[in-house]
C-alpha cells in the first residue's frame, strides 16, 4: 500500500538521489556547465522519448521510432539543398505518415503495435538505404548553418538544443493536459472500453498517437543529422532502447494511462545522469546497453499495472 | 462451417502456394535463379535463420512472443568462438567441447528470459526485448567490440564441405528441423505449447502447469538460438555482437509468414521452414533479377502485415495495443 | 453417498449460501433450479473444489473431505461439465480428453499416439460419439463438443475407484431438440456409473431428467421436490415467492408517460443475427421500459444496437424519427443516447481520471475551444452535478476508480445527463449497491422519467423491473415474447414473467 503511495513520486526521487551521490563522489558534476552540456547532449534522444510517451500512454509501444530517425536523416541531407528550411518540414511530414501507418495498421488491421511499428521500421529502414545508396551522407556546411545553424547554436549560454526541447515538452504537455486530444489520450490508456462506451472516436485517437509519436521521432533525427551534419540508414542506432528506458523510468507504465510528457523528461535526465556516471566511474562505455536492459526489466516491472492484464502473454 | 473450412485451408496451404509463386517468378524472370548453385546459397542463408526461427515459433504457438534473439544469438557465438579458441582451436581437440556449451549457455539466457517475463509477471515482447538489449550488450562486453575469427578448416567445412551440392551446415539444419519437428509433436512439452497457445485458462483449468511449460518453451527456444548461432558462425568464420543483428525482424517475420498465427495455438515447424525460404527466396530472387539489397526490409515489412492481418479472425478480436 | 451439510459461503457484501444442506445418492439425477443469482453457481463451485466453504462440511460416503481446488475434487470422482466450452479447439479430441494426464502415455519422453487414440476411443465410446479421436475440436459440432467434454470427465471412471459425481451446467443451452434428447437418454445409461447434478434454465428439461430437483433461492435451498410431486407452476412460485414492494421502488411517483408523443426510439422488425430475432417497440418520453429475459436472451444486445455498438442484421431502427444508417458510439452519443452500462468499473468509469473528467468525457466538444478545453468550465460543471446528484466525493479532482459504486453510478449518470441526452440505456444499474445506493438510482430514474427523459432498462432483478417500469417486454432467445403495460397498481406479478422467461 505505501510502496503504490510512493510509487508515482519514485522518478524525481530517484534522479534527486542519482544526481546527489554522482555529485558527491564527482564535484565536477554538478557545474553548471556540465549539467548544461550534459542536458543539451540528450536532446534528440528526449524528443524521440517524448514521442514515444504518447504511443505508450495509450498502451502500446513504438518500436519503429529508431528507424524512422535513422530515415529522417537521410532525408534531410538529401532534401536541404533542393528545400532549405522546407527539409525539416518534409521530414517531419514522412514521420506522421509513417507514424499513422503505424496506428492504422494496429487499429484497423489489428495488427499488435510491436509488430506492426516492427514492420512499418523495416520499411522505414529500407526507405532510407534506399535514398541514401547505402552510403553515409553529408551536409554541405555553409548550408546547414545558414538554415538549421539556429539549432545547434546558443543564447546567453545556453544551447539552442535545450530551447527546442523545452518548446517541444511544453506543447507536448499542453497537448496532453489542455486539449480534448489529450484527454482522450489519457481515457483511452486509463480505461479504453470506457472511452468507447463514452462514445470516443478510439481510433482515431490511437492513430493520432503513433502519428505523433512518428514526428517527434523525425525531428529526433532532424535535430541529429544537423549535429552531426549528415545522414545515414545507421546514424541513429542505438537510440530505441534508452528512450523507450527514459519513458518508463520517468513512471509512464506499458499498461499506459498515467504518467505522461513530464515523466518522461524526468526520465530521460535520469538516463542521462545514469550516463556520465558510467563515464565518471569508469564503466566501460561497452557495459551500457546491458546496464540499460537491466534497468529496463527492473523499470518494466515496478511500473507495470498487473490488474490490467487478464493474462499475461 | 464450410466457411471455416476453405478458411483454414487456406490458411494451410497459402504460404507454399506463395513459395512455388516466388520460385516460378524468379525463374520467369531470370532462369539462372532455378540452378543448384543458386539453391544451396538460399540454403546456407536460410540455415541460420531457420534455426532462430524455429525457436521463436514455439514461443508464439503458445502466444507469446520473444525478441531476445538477437542477443542470444551474439552471446553464443561469441561464447563459442572464445571457448572454441581457448580449448584448441579446432573441433579434432577438446574444443568440441564448445559447441554443447553455446547451447547450454542459449538455453540459460532463454530460462532466465522466461523467469523474467513469468515470475515479474511482464508481457513477454517488452521482456525479451530488455533480455536482447541485455544479451547484446554482454556479448559487446565479451568482446569489446572485436571480431572473433574462427579458422578451423573442420569446423568450417559446415560451409565447405558439400554433399550433393548443399554444404553440411543445410543438413544440420534439417537434422534440427526433424528433431524440432519431433518435439512439437511427439513430446507433452510440444503439444502443451499448443494447448497454452489455444486456451490459456482452459489449459490451466485441466491442470497444466502453464507458467513452467513457458519458462520451458523460452529455454528451448534460446537453445535453437544457440545453434543458430554455431550455423552463422560457421557460416562467415567470424563472430561479433553484430552475429545476431536482424535476426529479429527475419525469423519472427519468417514464422508469422509461414502461417503460424500471432495469436497462438496454430502453425508449427514446418510452416516455419516454409516461411524461411519465402522470405530468403525473395531476398536472392531479387538480388539475382538484379534489384538492390535493401529493399528487403520494406517487403518483408509489408509481407508480415499481410501476414498477420489474413490469420486474424477479427471477429474474435476486441483491443488491440 | 455425497452431501453437504450447513455449508455456507460468503463473499464481500453478500452472503451466498445460508446453510446449505445437498444430499445425491449413487446413480441418481438431481435438478439444480433458481433464478440468476440465488447461488446455483456458488454451490456448483463448492462441490467441484473450486471455491472453499466458509462453514460447514462437505463428506463422502460419510467421510469428511476438503478440496483446495477442482484437481482435489477430481481425485475424488466430482467433474464437472462446464456450460462454456471449455475444449481447447486447436487441439484433437484425444489430446482434449486427456489434457493434464497425458503422462500415462508417455515412454521415454514420447508420445504414444497409438495409445491415447485406442484410450480416446474408449472414451468416445461411453458417450456414442463416433469420431475419430485425431479430429481438430473446431471441426466438431456444439453438439459433439458437449459429448467430448462429457467423455473428457469420464475419464474419471479409469482414474478413481469409488463413484463418480459429475455436474452438468446447462448444458442443453447450445444443442437442438434432438441432440438433447440424445444427451438425456445417454445420461440416464450412465447413471449404472456415476450420479448427475444438472442445471438448467429450462424448467421442462429439468423436470424430465431429475429424480429430485433442489430448489434455491437467495443462498438458500427453499426446498425439495421429488420428480413425481414436481409441477413447474409449483416451482416457479418457489423460486420467485417474494411480493414486490411498492414504496421501495418508488411506485408511487411514477406517472403516466406521453403515450401520444413522437418516439424517442423505434425498433421496426429489428433483427442481430444471433443475438435477437424481430423486435419491434417504441419508446417515448418519460416511459421506463423494461426488457426481461435470462442471461442471453438479448436484452443487452438491444441495448447496444441503440447506443450503436451493434450493427442490426435487419429491421429498421429510428431515433427521434430519423432512421439510423450507421451505428457507432459516436452517432449514439449524438443522437443523444447515454450508455450506463454494467461492468461500471469497466465501461462505464475510466478509472485513473478525476470526477470532472469522468462527467465531461462524453461532451468534451462542449468544454473546448477548437481543442483547447476550458477546464474551469468542466470543474463547474462537476461541482453543479455533485451537488444535484449528492455525489459524496471530497472534490473534482478525486481519482473515480476509487469513489463507492454508488457514487460511480451517479458519475456515469451525471455525464450523460449533463450532456442532456434524453435517451438513457440503463444495464443493472443496481448491480452491486448497497441499499441506500439503490434507492438513489430509483429516485432518479423515476426524476430522469418525469424530465421526459426516455429510458431503457435492463434490471438486476425481476422485482426491480416490475417496479420501476411503465412496459416490460419478456424476452425468451432473443424472441419477444410478450408485453405488459405496468400502471402503479396494475402491474404484473413476478409469476407471470417468469412464466415467459423460462
Amino acid at each position: 500500500m505505501s510502496f503504490e503511495r510512493i510509487k508515482p513520486h519514485l522518478p524525481w526521487i530517484t534522479l534527486l538521489v542519482l544526481v546527489l551521490v554522482v555529485g558527491a563522489a564527482d564535484s565536477n558534476f554538478l557545474r553548471p556547465s556540465n549539467l548544461i552540456s550534459m542536458a543539451a547532449d540528450i536532446v534528440p534522444l528526449f524528443i524521440m522519448a517524448l514521442g514515444m510517451t504518447f504511443a505508450i500512454y495509450i498502451g502500446g509501444i513504438d518500436l519503429s521510432a529508431q528507424s524512422v530517425a535513422n530515415m529522417t536523416t537521410v532525408v534531410a541531407t538529401i532534401a536541404l539543398p533542393t528545400f532549405g528550411i522546407g527539409a525539416a518540414l518534409i521530414c517531419i511530414l514522412a514521420g506522421v505518415v509513417l507514424g499513422g501507418v503505424s496506428g492504422f495498421v494496429t487499429t484497423r488491421l489489428f495488427v499488435p503495435s510491436f509488430i506492426s511499428t516492427l514492420a512499418v521500421g523495416g520499411i522505414a529502414f529500407s526507405a532510407a538505404q534506399y535514398m541514401s545508396g547505402q552510403r553515409a551522407l553529408f551536409m554541405d556546411a555553409s548550408l546547414r548553418d545558414s538554415t538549421f545553424g539556429w539549432m545547434t547554436g546558443s543564447l546567453a549560454g545556453i544551447p539552442s538544443e535545450l530551447f527546442i526541447a523545452a518548446a517541444l515538452v511544453l506543447g507536448a504537455w499542453f497537448l496532453q493536459s489542455r486539449t480534448t486530444f489529450g484527454r482522450a489520450l489519457k481515457a483511452v490508456g486509463a480505461g479504453e472500453p470506457a472511452a468507447v462506451a463514452s462514445g470516443l472516436n478510439v481510433n482515431r485517437i490511437k492513430i493520432m498517437a503513433f502519428a505523433l509519436s512518428g514526428g517527434l521521432a523525425a525531428i529526433a533525427g532532424l535535430l541529429f543529422a544537423v549535429k552531426l551534419s549528415g545522414g545515414s540508414p545507421t546514424l541513429a542506432n542505438g537510440f530505441l532502447l534508452p528512450a523507450i528506458v527514459a519513458v518508463l523510468v520517468g513512471g509512464t507504465p506499458l499498461t499506459g494511462g498515467v504518467g505522461g510528457v513530464i515523466n518522461t523528461l524526468i526520465g530521460t535526465l535520469i538516463v542521462a545522469v545514469i550516463r556520465s556516471s558510467m563515464l565518471y566511474f569508469e564503466v566501460d562505455a561497452t557495459q551500457q546497453q546491458m546496464v540499460f536492459g537491466l534497468i529496463l526489466i527492473v523499470a518494466i516491472a515496478l511500473t507495470i499495472d498487473r490488474t490490467k492484464l487478464r493474462v499475461v502473454k | 462451417m464450410s466457411n471455416v473450412l476453405t478458411r483454414d485451408v487456406l490458411i494451410k496451404w497459402a504460404p507454399l502456394i506463395v513459395l512455388l509463386v516466388l520460385v516460378l517468378f524468379f525463374t520467369a524472370m531470370e532462369p539462372r535463379f532455378f540452378s543448384l548453385r543458386n539453391f544451396a546459397r538460399i540454403g546456407i542463408s536460410s540455415a541460420p535463420a531457420l534455426m532462430v526461427a524455429i525457436g521463436v515459433t514455439f514461443i508464439i504457438i503458445m502466444g507469446s512472443i520473444d525478441l531476445s534473439m538477437e542477443g542470444t544469438v551474439s552471446v553464443c557465438a561469441v561464447v563459442f568462438a572464445f571457448a572454441f579458441i581457448a580449448l584448441g582451436g579446432t573441433l579434432a581437440s577438446w574444443a568440441w567441447l564448445a559447441i554443447p556449451l553455446a547451447l547450454l549457455v542459449g538455453g540459460a539466457i532463454g530460462l532466465v528470459n522466461g523467469l523474467v517475463h513469468v515470475l515479474l509477471k511482464i508481457p513477454s515482447f517488452m521482456a525479451s526485448l530488455a533480455m536482447g538489449f541485455v544479451g547484446t550488450g554482454f556479448a559487446l562486453l565479451l568482446t569489446g567490440g572485436d571480431r572473433i575469427r574462427v579458422e578451423d578448416d573442420l569446423f568450417r567445412s559446415l560451409l565447405t564441405e558439400r554433399w550433393f551440392g548443399f554444404p553440411i551446415m543445410c543438413y544440420v539444419a534439417l537434422l534440427f528441423l526433424l528433431i524440432a519437428w519431433f518435439i512439437q509433436s511427439r513430446t507433452t512439452l510440444g503439444r502443451n505449447f499448443y494447448a497454452v497457445g489455444g486456451g490459456e485458462e482452459l489449459a490451466h483449468a485441466s491442470g497444466l502447469n502453464v507458467n513452467r511449460v513457458r519458462i520451458m518453451g523460452f529455454a528451448l527456444a534460446g537453445v535453437f538460438y544457440a545453434v543458430g548461432a554455431l550455423l552463422a558462425v560457421g557460416r562467415i568464420g567470424i563472430a561479433e555482437t553484430a552475429t545476431g543483428s536482424n535476426f529479429m525482424f527475419v525469423s519472427i517475420t519468417s514464422v508469422v509468414v509461414g502461417g503460424t498465427a500471432l495469436w497462438g495455438g496454430i502453425g508449427g515447424v514446418w510452416n516455419t521452414l516454409i516461411g524461411v525460404l519465402i522470405v530468403n527466396v525473395i531476398n536472392n530472387g531479387m538480388v539475382v533479377i538484379g534489384l538492390p539489397g535493401y529493399v528487403q526490409d520494406g517487403v518483408l515489412g509489408i509481407l508480415v502485415i499481410a501476414a498477420v492481418v489474413l490469420s486474424t479472425d477479427r471477429k474474435s478480436v476486441t483491443f488491440v495495443k | 453417498m455425497y452431501e453437504l451439510i450447513n455449508v455456507d459461503k460468503k463473499f464481500p457484501g453478500v452472503h451466498a449460501l445460508k446453510s446449505v444442506d445437498f444430499k445425491i445418492g449413487r446413480g441418481e439425477i438431481v435438478g439444480l433450479v433458481g433464478e440468476n443469482g440465488a447461488g446455483k453457481s456458488t454451490l456448483m463451485k463448492v462441490i467441484y473444489g473450486a471455491h472453499q466453504p466458509d462453514g460447514g462440511d462437505i463428506t463422502i460416503d460419510g467421510t469428511k473431505v476438503r478440496f483446495q481446488n477442482p484437481r482435489q475434487a477430481m481425485d475424488h470422482g466430482i467433474g464437472m461439465v462446464f456450460q462454456e466450452q471449455s475444449l481447447i479447439t486447436n487441439l484433437t479430441v484425444m489430446e482434449n480428453i486427456f489434457l493434464g494426464f497425458e503422462q500415462q502415455f508417455v515412454s521415454y519422453g514420447v508420445i504414444n499416439w497409438k495409445a491415447m487414440a485406442e484410450a480416446a476411443r474408449k472414451q468416445l465410446a461411453k458417450v456414442k460419439l463416433d469420431i475419430d479421436p485425431g479430429t481438430t475440436t473446431s471441426k466438431l459440432s456444439f453438439a459433439q463438443r458437449q459429448l467430448v467434454e462429457l467423455a473428457k470427465v469420464l475419464t474419471l471412471e479409469e482414474r478413481i475407484d469409488g463413484d463418480l459425481v459429475i455436474l452438468l451446467d446447462e448444458p442443453t443451452s447450445v444443442l437442438a431438440k434432438e441432440e438433447v434428447e440424445l444427451l438425456f437418454s445417454l445420461v440416464r445409461e450412465l447413471t449404472k456409473r456415476a450420479s448427475f447434478i444438472f442445471v438448467s434454465h429450462r424448467m421442462d428439461e429439468v423436470l424430465d431428467l431429475s429424480d429430485r430437483i433442489y430448489v434455491m433461492k437467495d443462498g438458500e435451498v427453499v426446498d425439495v421436490v421429488a420428480h413425481d410431486d414436481a409441477n413447474v407452476d409449483a416451482i416457479q412460485h418457489k423460486m420467485v415467492g417474494r411480493d414486490v414492494d411498492k414504496e421501495y421502488y418508488r411506485e408511487q411517483k411514477q406517472k403516466p408517460y406521453q403515450v401520444e408523443a413522437k418516439p424517442l426510439v423505434a425498433f421496426q422488425n429489428v433483427t442481430a443475427t444471433g443475438k435477437y430475432s424481430d423486435i419491434s417497440f417504441d419508446l417515448r418520453p418519460g416511459e421506463v421500459l423494461c426488457l426481461v429475459g435470462t442471461e442471453g436472451s438479448g436484452r443487452e444486445a438491444i441495448l447496444r444496437t441503440i447506443f450503436g455498438l451493434e450493427t442490426p442484421s435487419a429491421g429498421a431502427v429510428s431515433i427521434k424519427g430519423v432512421p439510423v444508417s450507421k451505428f457507432n458510439a459516436q452517432v449514439g452519443v449524438a443522437n443523444g443516447v447515454g450508455y450506463i452500462p454494467r461492468e461500471r468499473k469497466v465501461e462505464g468509469i475510466v478509472a485513473g481520471m478525476s470526477v470532472y473528467e469522468n462527467m465531461t468525457l462524453s461532451q468534451m466538444g462542449n468544454y473546448a475551444n477548437s481543442g483547447v478545453l476550458r477546464i474551469g468550465e468542466e470543474k463547474t460543471l462537476a461541482r453543479r452535478w455533485i451537488d444535484r446528484l449528492a455525489i459524496k466525493t471530497p472534490d473534482v479532482y478525486k481519482d473515480c476508480g476509487g469513489l463507492s459504486g454508488g457514487n460511480q453510478q451517479k458519475v456515469v449518470l451525471a455525464k450523460w445527463r449533463s450532456a442532456g441526452s434524453d435517451i438513457i440505456l440503463l444495464d443493472h444499474p443496481t448491480r452491486g449497491l448497497d441499499i441506500g445506493a439503490k434507492e438513489d438510482v430509483y429516485d432518479m430514474v423515476r426524476e430522469m422519467s418525469d424530465d421526459g427523459v426516455g429510458i431503457i432498462l435492463v434490471a438486476d432483478t425481476l422485482e426491480e423491473a416490475i417496479g420501476l417500469s411503465h412496459t416490460i417486454i419478456v424476452l425468451k432467445d432473443g424472441n419477444a415474447q410478450k408485453r405488459f403495460d405496468c400502471s402503479p397498481g396494475d402491474k404484473p406479478s413476478l409469476y407471470d414473467l417468469v412464466h415467459h422467461m423460462i
